[in-house]
């Protein structure tokens, strides 16, 4: 009776079934961008051609104990579970068989921290003879943790390796088109390959990339400026596999590569065209003319967007597959444009609008069609935007997770009180939100139906009224709090015993935004949390004595030393404006699509990015 | 209604189990699937009959437990060595047993008792030196002290996670 699905191989045969190839059992943690659905082709089980593969007589020779009555596929999911590289190592030393069996998972998808590292493994791709064909065993590289340290010099024997399925150079900026062409026309089995924010390679080695790589899916050339149209549309013509895309800062890309990736690519599910200026309308409705099931979608800052992007698609064509549409700072959208979005795309579940200007209730009123598929709704700057919009949107999507309202200085505390009536609500950005006192942190943090505050960031940069007691309020009874950013709120900043738990600022950050930055995360918030809760026993103590409440200024010991202004007094505008970041459009960061450094776009930049939604996805 | 199956070790014992139990494996259960109900003992080639016990015993256990979903292979746990309570104590066994238990798991396509059986000999791999690691499982080194310096020194580069 043999199984189906499974065959049993007697000890010694070095065949392996695909079912327990160790690379399905490799924790894929890297950028969900080089996820790859069902169609990783990665076989091991090549080992025949090494030499010194005398398993089987070696086994004949003398007695060995019970483990030596697994089969290689066996030994091999055994070692699929060792997380760590140097217990691996530990077993290829072992003996041959295990060798055999453990080198595979070794080199499958090396890592490395350190260049050392890096550069001891590539001696051993030099080696005359390797006890193992080692270059061969590579299907995965990443070399972001050392992209500033590899140069041409030191990715050239990369060449060897022409198995590669996986490719991450992000950042290498230091490398050019010489050693990378040699590469990429080595590897036609690349199903993914990252070069981005490597600014020096050009049209060169995409070309190759056009010419060898069928397998092609995900192709990510983030910052690559120096890349035009001359590769893109042979690219688009050549890989027709192609699902994801990352084209973003690529300025000279026009709407005829657009064209010609929405004509020759139809499995394309994402496509990221993040400030890719030229872009126009024409763009847009090539790709939904042609691609029915994208499902990721970005055009952040394509600033000569139009309603007509969208308006001109034909009525009654909708696109169910459409879960993200970044528009962040398509500053000509208006209501007509969201309205028609929310008609084709019904299933929406991502949809930031930040600095989309024109917006009014009346596009929060088409959102609110989205319903219980809304998750995560960007409306920051979107400055007409009042109480009663957020009211409807709280009544409709009942599953929103994450809100961000910076900047829609119309909204109140009420608004705030209705967003508290989110069960899932785990995140949200209210920096700059002027109007917001203590009184919304309270409806915040008592929920409606008593539950646990399901919060996890909460964004109160700027929101000049709020104090200590408010933000007490708020930590004592969101358990969940991992992010709090009061960044200018003057009840904190200026308290060192405060500031102490804060993480540091970005460093290119000038002394006025450090003056001002606070920001609280993980531990730091458990910190704060302990901190203020023996604040307010200590005011409890000693508001039994007679009236010198803790809080008060210059009665703490610990108080900042220049100045601590009390609550409710505000320094003169001038001093705010000057404190706050030189361009206060930046403040809440580049719509997440990018995932651009740090800085003020911690506002909420982490939120957005393909990894959250990659978490969500599985629903 | 849930019938009773009975299996049949390589060394002839017969098992009387339910037929969920049984279909925790699923070679039995496409077999059925194919078969429908039949009433003579199923001959479990492989597997003899003290094997087979303890594979029911774990089978009885999780016959309640949620169908494995495909993202299960995908899973952060799937690497994870971390074992439940009740499987570690079922796995303190002798090596023969276990080893055994690791191939009839195989056979029987029991994924999850696989699954259990190589996090616990990766446990007994971790943390140990290879000499150690031989002791362990009683193997012989095969390599010259040249091929051993060479794989060590070709494969230094791992590091750490």
């Amino acid at each position: 009776m043999m199984p189906r699905s499974r065959q049993r191989n007697s000890p010694g045969e070095s065949t392996s079934s695909s079912s327990s190839s160790p690379e399905r059992q490799l924790v894929d943690e890297e950028d969900p961008f080089l996820r790859i659905d069902d169609d990783s082709q990665t076989s091991i089980g090549e080992l025949g051609g090494f030499r010194n593969m005398a398993v089987s007589s070696a086994k004949m020779e003398q007695p060995m104990g019970p483990i030596s009555r697994l089969p290689p596929e066996l030994l091999m999911a055994i070692f699929s579970k060792l997380s760590s590289p140097v217990d691996v190592r530990n077993c290829m030393l072992v003996s041959k068989h295990w060798a055999a069996c453990s080198v595979e998972l070794l080199w499958h998808r090396p890592y490395f921290t350190e260049f050392p590292r890096y550069q001891a493994m590539v001696g051993s791709l030099l080696q005359e003879r390797p006890f193992f064909n080692y270059p061969t065993l590579i299907r995965r590289l990443n070399l972001n943790f050392i992209a500033g340290s590899v140069n041409d010099g030191s990715m050239s024997p990369l060449v060897r390796c022409n198995k590669l399925e996986r490719l991450t150079l992000a950042g290498c900026t230091h490398l050019t088109d010489n050693p990378l062409k040699e590469i990429l026309a080595a590897n036609s089995r690349l199903q993914a390959l990252d070069l981005s924010q490597m600014e020096n390679i050009t049209d060169e080695s995409l070309l190759v990339v056009s010419e060898t790589c069928p397998k092609l899916q995900g192709l990510n050339i983030v910052g690559c400026k120096l890349i035009t149209d001359g590769s893109l549309i042979p690219l688009s013509q050549n890989r027709r596999m192609l699902r994801r895309l990352k084209l973003n800062d690529c300025n000279q890309l026009t709407d005829e590569a657009v064209f010609s990736f929405a004509e020759n690519c139809p499995h394309l599910l994402e496509i990221d065209l993040h400030r890719c200026h030229q872009i126009t309308d024409n763009a847009v409705n090539s790709l939904f003319n042609h691609l029915r099931q994208l499902r990721e979608v970005r055009f952040a800052y394509c600033d000569l967007l139009t309603d007509d992007a969208f308006l001109r698609l034909p009525p009654n064509k909708t696109y169910e597959s459409l879960r993200i549409l970044d528009l962040t700072d398509c500053g000509l959208i208006t209501d007509e444009a969201v309205d028609k979005i929310v008609k084709m795309a019904p299933r929406l579940r991502n949809l930031i609008l930040a600095k989309c200007r024109q917006l009014t209730d009346r596009a929060v009123l088409s959102i609110t069609k989205l319903g219980k598929t809304l998750h995560n709704l960007h409306l920051g700057h979107c400055n007409h935007i009042t109480d009663r919009a957020v009211r409807a949107l709280v009544q409709y999507c009942t599953r929103i997770r994450y809100i961000d309202l910076a900047c829609c200085l119309r909204l109140t505390d009420a608004s705030v009180s209705q967003l508290a009536m989110l069960p899932k609500l785990r995140r949200i950005g209210l920096v700059k939100c002027n109007n917001i006192t203590d009184f919304a942190i309270q409806s915040l943090t008592r929920r409606a139906n008593g539950g646990p505050c399901p919060l996890e960031r909460v964004h109160l940069s700027y929101c000049m009224h709020l104090s200590v007691d408010g933000i007490t309020d708020l930590v004592e009874n969101c358990q969940r709090l991992t992010h709090l950013s009061l960044t200018g709120v003057e009840a904190f900043y200026r308290r060192n015993d405060f500031t102490r738990y804060c993480r540091l600022p970005p460093k290119e950050f000038n002394e006025n935004q450090r003056a001002v930055f606070c920001v609280f995360s993980g531990v730091g918030v458990k910190q704060l949390r302990t901190y203020l809760k023996s604040l307010k026993a200590e005011a409890a103590g000693n508001n039994e004595q007679v009236g010198t409440p803790v809080l008060r200024p210059r009665t703490a010991p610990d108080l900042a030393p220049d100045g601590f202004i009390p609550p409710g007094m505000l320094p003169p505008a001038s001093t705010l404006m000057m404190a706050m970041p030189p361009n206060p459009g930046t403040v809440l960061g580049d719509g997440g699509g990018g995932g651009g450094g740090g800085g003020a776009q911690e506002e909420w930049d982490e939120s957005t990015g393909p990894q959250d939604e990659g978490a969500s996805e599985g629903e | 209604m849930a019938g009773k199956i009975i299996l049949q070790s390589n060394d002839n014992a017969s098992i009387e189990i339910d037929r969920d139990v049984a279909e925790r494996s699923l070679l039995i259960k496409n077999m059925l699937e194919d078969l429908g109900d039949i009433d003579e003992p199923i001959p479990i080639a492989n597997v003899n009959e003290a094997v087979l016990r303890k594979v029911v015993e774990w089978c009885e256990h999780h016959r309640a437990d949620p169908p494995a979903s495909e993202n299960d292979d995908t899973d952060a746990r799937k690497r994870s060595t971390d074992i439940d309570e009740w499987d570690q104590k079922f796995m303190q066994v002798d090596q023969e047993m276990l080893f055994e238990i690791i191939l009839a798991a195989n056979y029987l396509d029991i994924k999850p008792l696989l699954d259990v059986g190589c996090k616990t000999v990766a446990n007994m791999i971790k943390g140990k030196s290879p000499e150690e690691i031989r002791k362990t499982f009683n193997i012989q080194n095969d390599f010259t002290p040249e091929e051993e310096e060479q794989i060590r020194r070709e494969n230094e580069w791992a590091e750490d996670r």
